[in-house]
């Protein structure tokens, strides 16, 4: 599908709502408000970034819509189903900043985790694992061990992990943080790729503003204590995105304009 | 001096020699410390004895160790599921981390028979060491792997399969490979209190009266020998099965302060584990006897042991034998336990000064400290005697190489950065031990001092029952010979009870001082 289209699609079903939702945590006897009456919808087949200054909740938000927390106010529904519901299903995927590989396990045996965990027989999915690891780039190291992989391929694999189930959301909580940038940017144009081969809502926390603005369709800026979402910009670049966009000057002024709404952020 | 494994082998191999060479000239240092050759002659010679005896003791460890690892590893999982069990059962777990195990020998005789109490006594011995390594591992789990794992609805059974299980491996062989000693440790204790025919221990114990040095040193090398081999098992399997690390090798035991999942419960939750957990000892006792239906007269009930105590009509006289027995006991155990500390602090701070020592003393002190110290007791017979020196000295050998290991190893995480400060100002390695690796090292010594103060009550009460006459081991071992039920009865609960509050008292003192 191409984004000219999906762009300028017509407000469709939303695949993720997050509605006046609120979350707090104590620590050291305080109460940090990590997340203050944030309301949030994304479309289906979209891919929206959220960016926004240490401590704004961004990762906090992904975790409640991957029911890994619960809100302590308002509802989060993917779905419009429990994330615990969905998730069930196998139609979720994730990725964290560290890849969290079982150190003990090949790429294989990894990517073939979220089966396991959800009681899939993984011998009817052995040809998708194997074509998953071709699509990260890694034939060739399906038998290697997380210990024998660099950081970006074990990434990768992460990435792949996430794809294993054919999730229709993907959430990605600064999955390349840890990358150099010439790798990150080779990264995101693979995530693109990926993304674009499969109909998949996506969700990204990043801290890269040029990495949101290069993969998004639109951006959420974040504001922190109190967690809250600050504004939204819409990012219409025509796909697929090419490397050479990141040089591109409309591209910079985009940047430059979210560069500036963090700005704001970070001085409040 | 480069020290590599082949200077090192060939060290030993001169050290042996020599010990040979001077045991054939000198007739006194033959009978004292008697020769390779000699030791070696007696296993060919009484074969038929030791045959018989390392089996026994062999089966009793083993059997023990079985059963004890069953239970720790249940316990472990139990523990890491609910935090608030692991609560309850503290003080059952500082109990049997902090315990003497040799009070426990006499009272197993009274419970049940045959092989039995050595066994009970083996599993009791490995218990801890094994269940807070485990818990450990299962709750050092990566907490990203288990978010990806709850990501796809695996609920806690799903989180223990996937990741917590399996990564809890390298921290299980590393607490069996601690463990396998003292359970030849436990078993030989175990014989002690039961007085059974054969095993090690009892060997030992019959072979005293002769003081034959190759004899009693062939019986502490055999012992030694299968405590190693237990531990070189599962140090062969760790290696083989995940690699072990550096970390793994040198992890020193972990007391119960270590394992305690912190909870978020309020003040009123905290009392109410704490009284539970006082209670919990006193009621499985109370329990267990209830259930085995034994005669309260061979097996008093906690309040039939407090009556006796107090204000029964011997009490009066239990409580001056106590006391007695206790004044000498327990100042020799602190003076061997002030002493190997401080040696092992001083030795450990050396090497920082002369990094070489340290690669020489450390593969030795960390063989030694897994050596069941029954074994030292020939050697503190023939070079002391049976005086109370041998008592200090006991403790003093089996406090000194685990404190040194944990102590070494809080020199070597002092941060090089702040080592290398003093050097860039032309700070000398003394003025770099005085200002930043004494004080950064320093809080080990309460860590050191809660792991090895139980086993200097230990080594204290070892060589009073099978060297020196005096003291609570001594009372103990009197008292089990004259079927003095009550007062067997009254000296473990006091030995168990003391040994714990001295670990609460180091406890404190660290909390306080850091």
């Amino acid at each position: 599908m191409a984004t000219e289209q999906l762009s300028a699609l017509p407000v469709k079903e939303v695949e993720l709502s997050v509605e006046s939702v609120s979350k707090r945590f104590h620590a050291r006897g305080k109460f940090i408000e990590a997340l203050s009456s944030v309301t949030l919808g994304v479309r289906s087949g979209s891919f929206v970034a959220i960016i926004g200054p240490s401590g704004c909740g961004k990762s906090t938000l992904l975790r409640l819509i991957a029911g890994l927390e619960e809100p302590d106010d308002g509802v989060v529904r993917v779905r419009n189903e429990r994330p615990q519901t969905f998730r069930a299903r196998g139609q979720l995927g994730i990725a964290f900043q560290d890849p969290a590989l079982l150190p003990w396990r090949s790429v294989r045996r990894n990517v073939a985790l979220p089966l396991e965990v959800l009681g899939m027989p993984v011998r009817d999915h052995r040809q998708r694992i194997e074509s998953l690891i071709e699509l990260v780039g890694l034939s060739g190291y399906a038998d290697a061990v997380p210990s024998q992989l660099s950081g970006g391929m074990r990434q990768r694999v992460a990435i792949a992990r996430a794809l294993v189930t054919n999730p229709s959301v993907l959430l990605l909580d600064e999955p390349f943080g840890a990358l150099d940038q010439i790798l990150r940017r080779s990264m995101n144009q693979e995530l693109q790729r990926i993304w674009m081969a499969s109909p998949t809502t996506a969700l990204m926390v990043t801290h890269s503003i040029d990495e949101a603005v290069f993969l998004a369709d639109q951006v959420i800026v974040m504001d922190a204590a109190p967690g809250r979402i600050r504004d939204t910009i819409t990012v219409s670049f025509p796909r697929p995105r090419s490397s050479a966009l990141f040089a591109a000057p409309e591209f910079h002024l985009v940047c430059d304009r979210l560069a500036a709404k963090l700005e704001v952020c970070g001085a409040s | 001096m480069k020290i590599n494994g082949h200077t090192q082998t060939a060290f030993w191999l001169l050290a042996l020699l020599l010990w040979e060479g001077v045991a054939r000239i000198s007739g006194a240092v033959r009978a004292t410390i008697a020769s390779p050759t000699l030791i070696l002659a007696q296993y060919w010679s009484n074969a038929d004895l030791f045959v018989p005896h390392v089996l026994a003791t062999l089966h009793c460890a083993g059997l023990g160790f079985a059963l004890g690892s069953l239970v720790a590893v249940a316990a472990a999982m139990l523990f890491c599921r609910f935090p608030v069990v692991e609560g309850a059962f503290r003080g059952i777990n500082v109990a049997l981390f902090a315990m003497p195990p040799i009070v426990v020998g006499p009272v197993l005789a009274i419970l049940c028979s045959d092989d039995l109490p050595q066994i009970i006594l083996a599993a009791l011995v490995v218990y801890f060491p094994i269940m807070a390594a485990m818990l450990v591992g299962l709750r050092d789990t990566d907490p990203r792997l288990l978010d990806v794992i709850r990501t796809y609805g695996g609920g806690w059974n799903a989180v223990l399969r996937f990741a917590r299980l399996r990564s809890a491996l390298p921290a299980l062989l590393a607490g069996l490979r601690a463990a396998a000693p003292l359970a030849v440790l436990g078993a030989m204790l175990g014989e002690f209190g039961s007085g059974v025919r054969w095993g090690l221990g009892s060997f030992l114990l019959g072979s005293l009266g002769d003081a034959d040095p190759a004899r009693l040193l062939s019986i502490g090398l055999a012992a030694t020998a299968i405590a190693a081999a237990g531990y070189g098992v599962f140090a062969w399997i760790g290696r083989r099965t995940v690699g072990t690390t550096m970390s793994v090798t040198l992890a020193p035991d972990r007391s119960p302060d270590q394992i305690t999942g912190e909870g978020p419960y309020s003040l009123a939750q905290r009392m109410a584990l704490l009284v539970g957990a006082v209670m919990l000892p006193f009621l499985l006792w109370w329990l267990l006897l209830r259930l085995s239906h034994i005669s309260p007269i061979v097996a008093p009930s906690p309040v039939d042991t407090l009556v006796y105590l107090v204000s029964g009509p011997e009490g009066a006289d239990a409580r001056q034998a106590l006391l007695v027995a206790l004044s000498h006991t327990l100042p020799l155990a602190a003076l061997g336990l002030f002493t190997g500390i401080a040696a092992a602090f001083l030795l450990a701070a050396l090497t920082v000064v002369c990094p070489q020592m340290a690669k020489a003393i450390l593969p030795l002190a960390l063989l030694l400290q897994s050596m069941p110290l029954i074994a030292l007791v020939p050697v503190v017979l023939l070079l002391v005697g049976r005086d109370t020196a041998a008592s200090v000295m006991m403790a003093v050998l089996v406090v000194f190489f685990p404190a040194y290991v944990l102590l070494s190893q809080g020199f070597a995480l002092v941060p090089r950065p702040a080592c290398e400060l003093i050097e860039v100002y032309g700070g000398t390695r003394a003025k770099q031990l005085k200002l930043v690796s004494v004080p950064y090292a320093a809080p080990y010594i309460f860590a050191a001092a809660k792991l090895v103060a139980p086993r200097a009550l230990l080594g204290v009460m070892v060589a009073e029952w099978l060297l020196t006459g005096k003291g609570l081991g001594n009372l103990l071992n009197v008292s089990r010979g004259s079927l003095d039920y009550d007062m067997v009865w009254a000296g473990t609960v006091t030995s168990i009870v003391i040994s714990i509050a001295v670990y609460e008292a180091i406890s404190w003192i660290e909390r306080v001082v850091g």
